[in-house]
């Protein structure tokens, strides 16, 4: 027995040791139902999975077939109203969902930032898409931070590597973004690029110059994406208003991508790796403008952070709403399922909810077993 | 931060401190050792790393799971279930490092969330192996870690100074997550072979009392 143990294991090591990271390079196209193309992302699309689109068109994925997704049009996605932009006025739009400056010790505007993809690179700049270390996204990670500081915001860069690119990733930048959310950031960014091999896909011309656009990923599969959704939208709406064509899109997938840890987080894809990294580092100055107006209003003065909390968008509450009722259901469904398994009927599983709640809480809610260990 | 992200932020974090809570309170703890254990690790993880050269143990993400693992596997009855223990483990091990190799990058790919796929394999594995719970949260912690600690070394051997992080996200980690997930998993699938198992030997057994009392 445990010379076969240690056989399998043995050839479990090799394997193991042999097999190269799953840097997933696959690219899904979703169409319309008459067949013309509406996007392609480089990973996965699964049917629920929604998209909005540079004219703020909603599409669901409805059926997939390999590589190949059916997109539904679900009519215009409502968009944020920023016509608060055109006044000029001071207003804090989205940094109030964050713990208020002067509470949490510190007097800046604050935004974290991290790359969990570290090897990502742009092939015309960098030589390949894939460095094993600190691939040129960390160059575009270097050129967003130093243009919001222009804007007199700190922001916390965190350099460490997530090697190698595989499944457990974006676990291992889990414990990254867990560590920069102890400074309370009022966001936190993961900075990607996208693996489409088209590079007209991202190229663009914004203001005369040659510019990337920028993807905008928000994963739905966490109690926070409601939130989170809304905040890209609101990047969207102010992108589109100061840099018509910057923003490409927002894809809601299934994926986490950590942003459960944050109501203020957002991934965002900067160009992808066949475009020339010259081309995305223009993207940075313009983005920084956009998150930071995003963030803290029309004015980067130190006005912009001391807008009211109460001015506050209705939006956020329905965001919190829905995360709440949501992750509540989940939990519910979860704890009975998972007791109606283990005890095969309805009275033994309510037996069991009682004792358990009476243990959970001191037994002040619900019966107690006497013969419980205490 | 307005009321309703207080009440989201507070009602998760609540919800993964009952569950903690309830996963230890099924191995060789009193309810109040298993309420204390949950509060350690989610104090823990606020408190800074300690660092060991290339590595970095968090205090609530990873000493305290791995301290646990280490109490219950001398806590096991005997020293084959502590054997048992150990080939879980190191199996665990193999099929995170495996998982993270074999299935695709991009988190939209996975099955099921990645956090939990591990903690899917430990306890299947602790339940193939040895049918405890204990096993399953052995193998949960110590197969995450090991196979972490399997990728670093790799990357070191080639050159890449990246620091090993264990349990660095505290009680949001992987590490506990892990641990929890396999002693749910290993109780789910006990639990569900053993009615099967019930009712099928019932189904043997029904004509003949159906004979006898007709």
């Amino acid at each position: 027995m445990i010379k076969r143990i240690c056989a399998l294991l043995f050839g479990l090591a090799v394997i193991a040791a042999s097999a190269p990271a799953a840097a997933d390079e696959t690219v899904f196209t979703a169409c319309d139902i008459a067949g013309s193309i509406i996007f392609s992302i480089c990973g996965e699309l699964s049917e629920g999975d929604e998209y909005i689109s540079a004219d703020n068109t909603l599409y669901r994925i409805t059926s997939v077939n390999g590589t190949q997704a059916i997109a539904e049009a679900a009519g215009k996605e409502p968009m944020p109203d920023v016509s608060w932009l055109s006044t000029g006025q001071a207003r804090a739009v989205f940094a109030d969902y964050a713990v208020p400056a002067a509470s949490s010790g510190r007097n800046e505007k604050l935004i974290a930032m991290y790359v969990t993809h570290s090897d990502e690179s742009y092939i015309p700049s960098d030589g390949t898409q894939s460095i094993n270390g600190q691939g040129g996204i960390y160059d575009v990670a270097k050129e967003f931070r130093d243009a919001l500081q222009a804007k007199g915001i700190d922001v916390i860069l965190d350099e460490s590597t997530h090697l190698p690119h595989d499944a457990g990733a974006y676990r291992r930048s889990r414990q990254t973004a867990e560590r920069l959310l102890q400074h309370m950031p009022d966001a936190i960014i993961d900075i990607h690029r996208d693996g489409i091999p088209d590079a007209s896909e991202y190229t663009c011309t914004i203001n005369g110059e040659n510019a990337s656009q920028v993807r905008l990923l928000v994963g739905r599969r966490n109690q926070n994406s409601s939130v989170n959704r809304e905040f890209a939208k609101e990047i969207k709406a102010v992108a589109d208003s100061r840099y018509p064509g910057l923003i490409k899109d927002i894809f809601i997938g299934k994926g986490t991508y950590n942003q459960d840890l944050s109501p203020n987080a957002i991934l965002l894809e900067f160009g992808t790796h066949t475009i020339s990294k010259e081309r995305v580092l223009n993207s940075t100055d313009l983005m920084a403008d956009v998150v930071s107006t995003t963030l803290y209003g029309a004015q980067t003065g130190s006005a912009a952070g001391e807008a009211a909390p109460e001015e506050a968008p209705e939006k956020e509450s329905k965001g919190s709403l829905t995360g709440i009722v949501l992750m509540v259901a989940a939990v519910m469904t979860g704890v009975l399922l998972f007791s109606f398994v283990q005890t095969g009927g309805t009275g033994p599983m309510k037996e069991k909810l009682t004792r358990n709640i009476s243990e959970m809480t001191g037994g002040l809610i619900g019966r107690k077993n006497k013969q419980d260990k205490t | 931060m307005s009321i309703g992200m207080i009440l989201l932020i507070v009602i998760a974090l609540l919800i993964l401190f009952g569950v903690l809570q309830r996963t230890l309170d099924r191995m060789a703890l009193t309810d109040r050792q298993a309420i204390l254990i949950a509060a350690a690790v989610f104090a823990g993880g606020f408190v800074p790393d300690i660092p060991l050269g290339p590595v970095t143990l968090n205090i609530g993400g990873g000493l305290i799971p791995l301290l646990v693992s280490v109490y219950l596997f001398f806590h096991a009855d005997t020293r084959r279930e502590r054997g048992r223990c150990i080939i879980a483990a190191l199996l665990t091990a193999a099929g995170v490092f495996l998982i993270g190799r074999f299935f695709p990058a991009d988190p939209v790919s996975m099955p099921f969330d990645p956090l939990l796929l591990y903690g899917i394999a430990g306890g299947v594995i602790a339940w193939l192996f040895g049918r405890s719970r204990r096993s399953a949260f052995i193998a949960g912690i110590l197969g995450l870690v090991l196979a972490d600690t399997l990728s670093a070394v790799i990357l070191w051997a080639q050159g890449v100074s990246q620091a090993l992080h264990i349990g660095g996200a505290g009680a949001a980690d992987a590490v506990v997550i892990s641990g929890v997930t396999a002693v749910m998993m290993c109780e789910l699938l006990g639990e569900t072979v053993e009615r099967m198992t019930r009712s099928r030997a019932a189904g043997h057994t029904r004509p003949a009392e159906g004979g006898h009392s007709a």
